[in-house]
This record gives structure tokens, sequence and C-alpha cells, in this order.
């Protein structure tokens, strides 16, 4: 080193957090973890796609948490790999090549990758190349439920063997819960996971940080934002205009070793207070049918709406992170169907009243309104910013228990879509009418003149 | 770390050559290569921290400098090394094969990247956190980096003085370029001098390291057993926050943290943040004297361990204090049925 060279100090890194937080160590928090989570947390479970999205011998790449991931069923199994060719980075989604029912081929140098593990078990034209067989790309575990598809999105060394099942991540159920969270006025709520069970629903593209998303979900001061929504007059349903905690402890946590990690509100119940009217601005609700109703979340951010929007039926959402201001919207149904006639009636209803009022009308609002939040957060000032209120109380609830019980902090996303803003291929994709998203575009074939 | 001109010949096969690798911090390492096979394949299968790739003479990563011998091409192979890069010696290791003995030099050092090295570094904060500790925060100046693994240490050159001191890093290698020290402050001590009268933010600092043989095993999923002596407490922190922040489940830990009197305790707030986060984080606090307050009891932290219920006997501890606290855990420990080479410590001495 020159001796004589002055000493410097380092030019300041942005990394998305606020000048505060980087300088006072005093505003550290308990959910710091959590404010550090812009890209979602990893090493969790995630809806991925529909069943019938993934029809037999199809290939999709999709983004999770700043992962490429592209999934393959063959003979009915669903596998899924990292969407990123380990010779140069090429998305093996983008054009689908697979010589067999064991393996994915990179379209561009034929690196071959087996489906089950990712090892790299041939080149194309290089069969005897000394890298076959040492090295690969990371698998992810899937697994499919009521007509979803769930991968296990984890980092490239979180071991196999620490991989949870799929209901440590996914809502508490009933009966099994109904002594802990008693429910008198509606019946249990269905799970994915019971026999019968048949999910109905959408997924989206939104443009916000996940975490913004998802705290709109149980946020009881929120349903202002619904008061005039069609559902809501057409059937005269008594939505207040916002519900206060009422108790010592309006919220439960849920922390059991084996099962998912969340919070469960007591809506309806003498520990949250629905607010009707208020006199200053002439405002009374004065409907006539009572919609009563609960929301818990529990890890990765994934809603539990009992009762909703009629009984038998519960909703379930999910804000899958895909990059840091841009996530999967999942709205979903579930009812259990024993049999073909009762799964024809759920879909007849779903399409023409669900569908249109709930999923579409109803939650349009909210995705509009995660969106009006967004700018404030999108450079990490908002977390510092924000001025909470009484019925935060369920944000920050959420955001400690999830700083608490996450199982990874996801790290930027690295040579994916969304990793760098401004790339030539966004601004080219923008200007043809494109907005950044969720799935991977294929390569539509030349060759056809 | 392996130790210099270390010989690993034990049986050579027939037909064989001698390779000779010259790492840049002075370790020699030989091995043995099959006639006909890459001299890169022989060095990994015998373990030799060997840069390298895509194996197939392209990237360049496993380049080399011939300082002795001939080699040739392993058959079928190609280089990427243009003809003049020959002439000067260098070779790619992957399709390299040894025509008779031979030696390379290698611009890296045997320990894969912890080699000790000098590094400036700015003073961001100077904090007194207890009645005797300092929490100093260094950034790494612009040009300058270190390597380390938590619960090693690094020497800082008192600023003004011909001193050197050695602290624990209290951050971990995720935080770089900040480090973080917890300094106890010694009556006449240089650095507690510097400390308290002339430190402030963007003053220089020159620190050296990384340091010692007492860092987190990573992987290890049985029980941890911590038991921190005053600012003993920093590798700790860096270890729990390692801890936290990689991937697949989270071991046990139970920490038991003893300081002098109440006074002299720090980091509370901090290890509650740490239990809030690691849901598996144990912590008993400990006062030597004075009367007991909430939440920390009066004794020492070595008896504490154990109270609670049998040990796991696969657990592994790691120890930091004075000489006496350490002597004193490493024997409950082994009495509680610990094996010894699953207790790491490192003492320190004031000064």
């Amino acid at each position: 080193m020159n001796e004589a060279a002055p000493i410097r100090r380092r030019s300041t890194v942005r990394m998305n957090t606020s000048d505060k937080r980087l300088n006072d160590s005093a505003s550290q928090s308990q959910y710091q973890p959590y404010k550090d989570a812009a890209w979602g947390f990893v090493n969790h479970w995630y809806p991925a796609l529909f069943s019938e999205e993934l029809p037999e011998d199809k290939v999709e790449g999709i983004q999770i948490c700043g992962i490429p991931i592209v999934l393959r069923r063959v003979d009915g199994k669903i596998y899924a790999l990292k969407d990123q060719c380990l010779h140069r980075g090429v998305r093996l989604s983008a054009k689908p090549t697979c010589f067999n029912k064991s393996s994915i081929t990179c379209w561009y140098h034929g690196f071959t990758f087996d489906l089950a593990d990712g090892l790299l078990s041939t080149i194309v034209a290089n069969p005897d190349d000394p890298l076959v067989g040492t090295t690969g790309i990371t698998s992810y575990p899937v697994e499919e439920a009521g007509g979803m598809i769930f991968v296990f999105v984890r980092e490239d060394d979180y071991p196999l063997d620490d991989v949870p099942p799929l209901s440590q991540d996914l809502p508490i159920r009933f009966p099994e819960n109904n002594a802990r969270f008693p429910h008198p006025l509606w019946p249990d709520a269905p799970s994915l996971l019971d026999e019968g069970a048949v999910a109905l629903g959408l997924h989206r593209t939104g443009q916000s940080n996940w975490r913004i998303a998802c705290e709109n979900g149980f946020d009881n001061a929120h349903i202002l934002i619904h008061k005039d929504n069609t559902i809501v007059h057409a059937l005269n349903w008594v939505l207040p205009l916002g519900i206060l905690p009422n108790h010592e402890e309006p919220i439960t946590l849920t922390e059991d070793e084996d099962g998912p990690k969340g919070l469960m509100q007591w809506l309806f119940t003498d520990r949250w207070k629905p607010v009707m009217e208020n006199p200053a601005l002439g405002l009374k609700i004065d409907a006539l049918n009572g919609r009563f109703y609960r929301t818990s979340v529990v890890l990765p951010g994934c809603l539990m709406v009992e009762n909703w929007p009629e009984e038998h039926i519960v909703q379930y959402e999910w804000y899958v992170p895909i990059t840091d201001d841009l996530y999967e919207y999942w709205e979903v149904m579930v009812r259990v169907c024993k049999t073909d006639q009762e799964k024809a009636a759920f879909k007849h209803r779903f399409d023409h009243v669900f569908m249109p009022l709930c999923l579409r009308g109803f939650n349009d609002c909210d995705l509009y309104a995660r969106e009006a939040m967004e700018e404030f957060y999108a450079d990490g000032t908002g977390w510092d910013n924000e001025q909470l209120a009484a019925t935060d109380v369920s944000a920050i609830t959420w955001r400690k228990v999830a700083s608490r019980w996450n199982r990874g902090i996801a790290k930027p996303g690295k040579g994916v879509p969304g990793a760098t803003k401004t790339s030539s291929i966004r601004l080219r994709r923008l200007a043809e009418g494109k907005a950044p998203g969720y799935f991977v575009e294929k390569i539509e074939d030349v060759n056809t003149y | 770390m392996l130790t210099p001109t270390e010989h690993d010949l034990a049986a050579a096969p027939p037909g064989a050559a001698t390779v000779t690798f010259c790492f840049s911090d002075g370790v020699e390492r030989s091995v043995a290569v099959p006639s006909g096979g890459s001299i890169l394949a022989a060095g990994l299968e015998a373990g030799l921290p060997l840069t390298h790739q895509c194996r197939s003479g392209t990237c360049s990563s496993c380049l080399a400098t011939l300082t002795a011998g001939d080699t040739g091409p392993v058959p079928g192979s190609n280089s990427s090394l243009f003809a003049s890069e020959m002439a000067a010696g260098k070779r790619l290791l992957c399709v390299s094969q040894a025509r008779g003995d031979c030696r390379f030099a290698l611009d890296y050092a045997s320990s894969g990247g912890e080699q000790v090295t000098t590094a400036q570094t700015f003073v961001n904060t100077v904090e007194r956190v207890a009645a005797d500790v300092m929490r100093l925060e260094l950034e790494l100046a612009e040009g300058s980096w270190i390597d380390f693994r938590p619960g090693q240490f690094i020497q800082l050159s008192v600023p003004g003085t011909d001193q050197t001191r050695s602290y624990s890093i209290a951050s971990t290698p995720a935080q770089l370029p900040k480090i973080e020290l917890l300094v106890r402050l010694i009556p006449g001590g240089v650095m507690s001098d510097w400390l308290l009268n002339r430190a402030a933010a963007d003053a220089v600092v020159e620190i050296a390291g990384p340091y010692g043989a007492f860092f987190l095993r990573e992987g290890e999923k049985a029980p941890h057993i911590m038991i921190a002596g005053g600012t003993g407490l920093a590798p700790m922190m860096a270890m729990i926050d390692q801890i936290r922040a990689r991937p697949g489940r989270k071991p046990q830990i139970l920490l038991s943290f003893g300081c002098t009197s109440v006074a002299g305790l720090f980091h509370r707030e901090a290890l509650a943040l740490r239990q809030h986060w690691l849901p598996g984080l144990q912590v008993h606090l400990s006062v030597d004297h004075g009367a007991a307050v909430d939440g920390v009891r009066v004794g020492n932290p070595v008896e504490v361990v154990g109270q609670g219920g049998a040990l796991d006997p696969a657990s592994v501890a790691y120890l930091c204090g004075p000489p006496g606290m350490v002597e004193a855990a490493r024997g409950h420990l082994e009495a509680l049925g610990l094996s010894p080479e699953n207790i790491f410590s490192e003492r320190f001495v004031a000064s």
C-alpha cells in the first residue's frame, strides 16, 4: 500500500434505511428484523401457482422474495428449481426445454439439471465436462393442497432436513382450536388442509411493499375504505366505521412449538368495540344484517378471515414478496365440498357473486389503498416517520411476532428482474405497455416465417 | 490455519509426481499428483484450499505461477491462457498435469481468506455503557477491509502512543464496514486514557486482525452454553447475532453473563432485544456483590449453569472472561458431563 495515500471515509452507502435509523441506535426496536425484511421473509412456504395453472408437462417461471423459481409438472408431480442457470444466469423458464422426464435444460448452452435435486446432470454439447455431477442449482420442496401449489422458498444453504411441514405456515385450524379461540357466532372455518377443501380465487400483482399489503388485511381501521362497496349495501351488511381495542388483551399470539406463528384478533367480542357513528361528521351505520368475522395472520404473511363472505367459507390472503416494491396478492376462498354437486354450487356462487363483488369489487379497494401508502415507505423512512394510533396495535403486534419467528430475512434480489430498477429491458417492456410482474415472459418462437 | 512446511506424502502412488503449493502466507503444502491427472483435482482431494470454479480451463480462478518443474496439458483440455502468459509461468491448475515434481506460487493465503491484515478505521461513536465499560464503534476506511469469524479479536494501535491493545469484536461480519468493540476502563490504562480524554468521532485508528481460534463453530445444532464475564460479553454478542442471521434451525442458547456489580452491568436492553428476536435464547444475569435487583441474581455466572436441570452432554460451550472465571467454568462444565473438546474459551487480562 502506498504510504502517502490519504485515509478517507467510505463514500456513504444508502441501504434503503433512514438517516435516523442508520445513526441512532435508540431507534432500533423490537421489530427491527421486520423493518429489515423489505424483500420478505425467506425459508417459508409460499403459494406459487393454482394447480390448474400448471398442467402436465408445463413449465412456469415466477419470483418470490427476489428468488427466481421454475416449476415443472411431470407425471402429476411438481418440481421446483432455481430459475437461473448456474452457467451464466439465463432463466430456464423463458424458453422451456426438456428432453426427458427427469430434467430441465437451459435452452441457451444446454446445461441440464436433475429435477429432483438440481444437480448438473449433463451439458447437451459436452457430456464429459468435468463440472457434470459436481455442482447444480437449488431445489425447492413443493406441496399441493386444495388446488394450490406451495413452494418452500429457501436460501441456498438452508438445510432440507430443517424444512417444516406446510401446516406450520398456514392458519390455525378448527375444530381443534375451538376451546382456545371460541367463535359462538359462526361455524368452524374450513382449512385448506381439510379433506375435500376446495380453493377458488385469483392472484394478481400489486405495486407496494408486501408489508404494507399484509398490514392492510387485519387493520381494524381500514374497513372505512369498504363503507360503500356494492356488496355491503346490496346485502345490507352492518360493517362498522372502525373497530377499537377495548381490553387488555385484544390480540392473542399463536406461538405453539410445532404450529403456525402469528396472532388472532378477538373481533366481535367485548375485547373490541365497533364504532357505529361519528356525530361530529354526521355519520351513522344503520344497516340490518350483522356480518361477523374474525381476522388472524401467521408467518410468512397469510391472512385468515373466518366466516367471510358467508358461513362455511373462509377467505385466505397472501402478500407474496416479488421484489421490495412488488407483491403477488392472493385472494382465495375455501369451502369443504363433500360431493361434486356441492363443489359445482360453490363454483357457481363464486363465479357470479364472490369473484365480481368480493375478490374484485371489495378487495380492489385494498389494492389501491396499499398503493396509496407505498411511496411514504418506499425509501425506508416511513417506518420511522409514521404516527401510529390505538388501532395500530394489530400491526405492531404482527411486526413483533414476525420479527421473533421468521426463519430468515431475504437478501435483496441479485441478478433478477427488479433488482435493478432502471435496466434497459425493464424500460423496453414498460414502453411496450407491460408492467413488471410475477411470471417470466416466455420467448416467442420467431422461427415461424 | 495450517502450519508451515507440513507435508502430506504418506503414500505416494507409483508414477505420481510431487507438487508443492506455496501460499502467500509462507505455508507450503505438497501433494502426490497421479500421472495424467489434474493438479487441481489432486490438491482438492488432499483438502487444500485451492481457489477454483469452472474446472475446465476457462474461468481462470485456479491461476498459479509455476516456479520450478514442468507441466503439460491434461489430455483433451483447453486453456484460456495466452501463450505469453504460459511463457511467464502462469498455469491453470485444473487443466495442468505434472511432468515430474514441480512447485507453484499462489497469491492467496492457506487459511482460505482469513489472512491477518492491517486496516484503517474511523471512529463513529464512543459511549459509556456502564460505570467501567465503553462501547466503541469503528468504520473501515475507504479501501480498507478485514475478514473475521464471530468470536475473533483484533488489535488496535492506541492513537498517539506506540501501544497496541486487543479486543474481541462484538458485531458480526455482516455488519462490516462497521465494527463494534466493548472496552473495559482501567485506571491509568493507555486505551482508557485515549477513550476518556481524546477519542471522538472521526478519529483515525489502525487495526490489525483477525486473531484467535475462539470463534463460532458453524452448523452446530446442539445446545450452546455461553459464559461471559464483563466485556467477555463482546464475542458472545457477535456469535448470538450470527446464529440469529444464519439459515436453518437455531440451537438453544443459554447465556450466563456476570459483572462485579449492578453499576457495571451493561447491554441489558440489547440482550432483551436478542431474547425477543431469538425465542431459544435464555439469559442469566449475575453480579458478584451488592443486592439482587429485578432480573439480576447475586453470585457468579458459572454456578448458575446447570441449576435448571441436567445439561445435554452434546452441548458446546463458549467461555470468555478473566482467567479465573474461565478455569472455573471449564471445570464446572466438565463435571456436568460436557466433553473437553466441545468447550472453547478465550481469557483476557486487563491492560
